[in-house]
């Protein structure tokens, strides 16, 4: 049995030092993942902290199949992203309609304290569509191989590459302005 | 045959990924070298930033006591939590055990109850139960032997408090069981087709209700006389029976019939000196 199987199996049978590992080791990649989709630092802390929560509600059902547990925890991620984005949108949606200031809008506080670069790289994945989006997030901000993305999204490993090579095309022209 | 250039971009990220540099890749693919340099150097800063992409040290400090305490409430709430079909099954063991132990309690207590006693129809339904779980001949004709000595044995006693209906009542009963008996071995034996009560049950007067505490002369020199006709037509049941019994119920039936021979003559002495001025 690897090292990995070993810990989910005592997590799945409640062993709580077991479930602090699984945090530890994976807890700033399913961040990385999430800030790359929402793009807001504090959103993401929470978002990532519920999907922690949701996977120990939910761990006792996972069921190992010869996939990075990883994997589970990014479709949890997956989905937790979506919904934000979902009420965002819809947030957004009414903001703008009645002429308000958006309710995502950053301080200057928040704004002073980020690396530029780096919210600027996740503006442009979020200007991608959402197929490319998904993977460039997972490959670059979770580090994943193109075949556990392809797992993680239920999509074959020739569709992803593609998507991967569409995706970084696209933000190169964004980088360079012609986006 | 040429690889397409979205899998030589991605074995160049996972060379990348894993330290080596742009240069390393494009010279390993120099024909696709001016389509994937661009790509690459974009990719480059990516992966840069994104490995700068790290929640604030205060959220980490903050988060992890968080999911601590929810690993401790799962824990206590696991050791708590009895599973739902542990608790319908303590519920209804409860419930079964209260049943048996009252029902047990109950029987045993009626065991010894006398007809003049609120335990006495308990103790006459338990007995019709196991005459009723018994299937085989020979235990029924043990079940109505055992039955027609205590029938005597309580006769002695209610002979004893004065309570003439009881007696008679009882006399019914033990001729009632020495009859059983009895034909149960006659249609063993094949001489008889159809049950029937060999002898009859004594037909006794319905007694009015007697005082307890003694007999008149009148009411104990009857009773007497119905006591020793059912005693005679008992025991000669019983005997003609022992007559044909299989030889495992026999010592059963000798000890029974000696038992209800001296109980009816407890019974007609009581009475007797009941009776005396």
């Amino acid at each position: 049995m690897s090292i990995e199987k070993d810990v989910v199996s005592r997590a799945i049978k409640g062993d709580g030092g077991a479930f602090a590992q699984l945090y530890e080791e994976h807890f700033d990649k399913i961040y990385r993942y999430i800030y790359l989709k929402v793009g807001n630092q504090a959103e993401a802390e929470d978002l990532t902290q519920e999907v922690f929560v949701k996977a120990l509600e939910a761990i006792s059902s996972y069921k190992w199949r010869n996939l990075p547990f990883v994997s589970w925890l990014f479709r949890i991620a997956h989905n937790q992203a979506i919904d934000y984005l979902r009420k965002q949108s819809k947030v957004e949606k009414v903001a703008w309609d009645n002429n308000v200031t958006r309710v995502d809008e950053p301080t200057p506080e928040v704004i002073a304290e980020r690396s530029l670069e780096v919210e600027e790289l996740a503006d442009n994945i979020k200007k991608l569509p959402p197929a490319q989006r998904d993977v460039i997030s997972l490959r670059f901000g979770a580090e994943l191989s193109i075949a556990e993305v392809a797992k993680a999204l239920g999509k074959n490993p020739g569709t992803v590459k593609a998507l991967q090579y569409n995706g970084i095309a696209a933000l190169r022209k964004m980088m360079l302005g012609e986006g | 045959m040429a690889r397409k250039i979205e899998d030589i971009l991605d074995n160049c990220l996972e060379r990348m990924f894993k330290g080596e540099s742009i240069e390393d890749c494009l010279k390993d693919y120099p024909g696709q070298a001016s389509e994937l340099e661009p790509l690459l150097k974009t990719s480059a800063v990516f992966i840069q930033k994104s490995a700068a992409i790290k929640p604030a040290p205060e959220f980490k400090a903050r988060a992890r006591p968080q999911l601590q305490g929810l690993l401790y409430a799962k824990r206590e709430k696991k050791k708590e939590k009895i599973p739902i079909w542990h608790r319908k099954w303590a519920v209804a063991m409860t419930t079964v055990l209260v049943i048996v132990l009252v029902s047990v309690g109950t029987v045993a207590a009626s065991t010894n109850a006398l007809p003049d006693e609120p335990l006495y129809s308990i103790k006459l339904t338990t007995e019709r139960a196991r005459m009723a779980l018994v299937f085989s001949d020979v235990g029924k004709t043990e079940l109505h032997i055992q039955f027609a000595e205590r029938r005597a044995g309580e006769m002695v006693e209610m002979a004893r408090q004065g309570k003439s209906d009881k007696v008679l009542m009882l006399t019914e009963q033990v001729a009632k069981h020495s009859a059983e008996v009895c034909v149960a071995e006659e249609a063993k034996k094949g001489e008889e087709k159809e049950p029937k009560l060999l002898v009859p049950a004594p037909t006794a007067t319905p007694a009015p209700p007697r005082e307890a505490e003694a007999y008149n002369e009148k009411d104990a020199k009857e009773l007497k006389i119905v006591l020793s006709q059912s005693r005679t037509e008992s025991l000669d049941a019983l005997r003609n029976a022992l007559d044909k019994a299989p030889e495992e119920v026999k010592p059963v039936l000798k000890r029974a019939i000696e038992n209800i021979a001296k109980d009816y003559d407890r019974t007609i002495s009581i009475i007797e000196s009941g009776s005396s001025p």
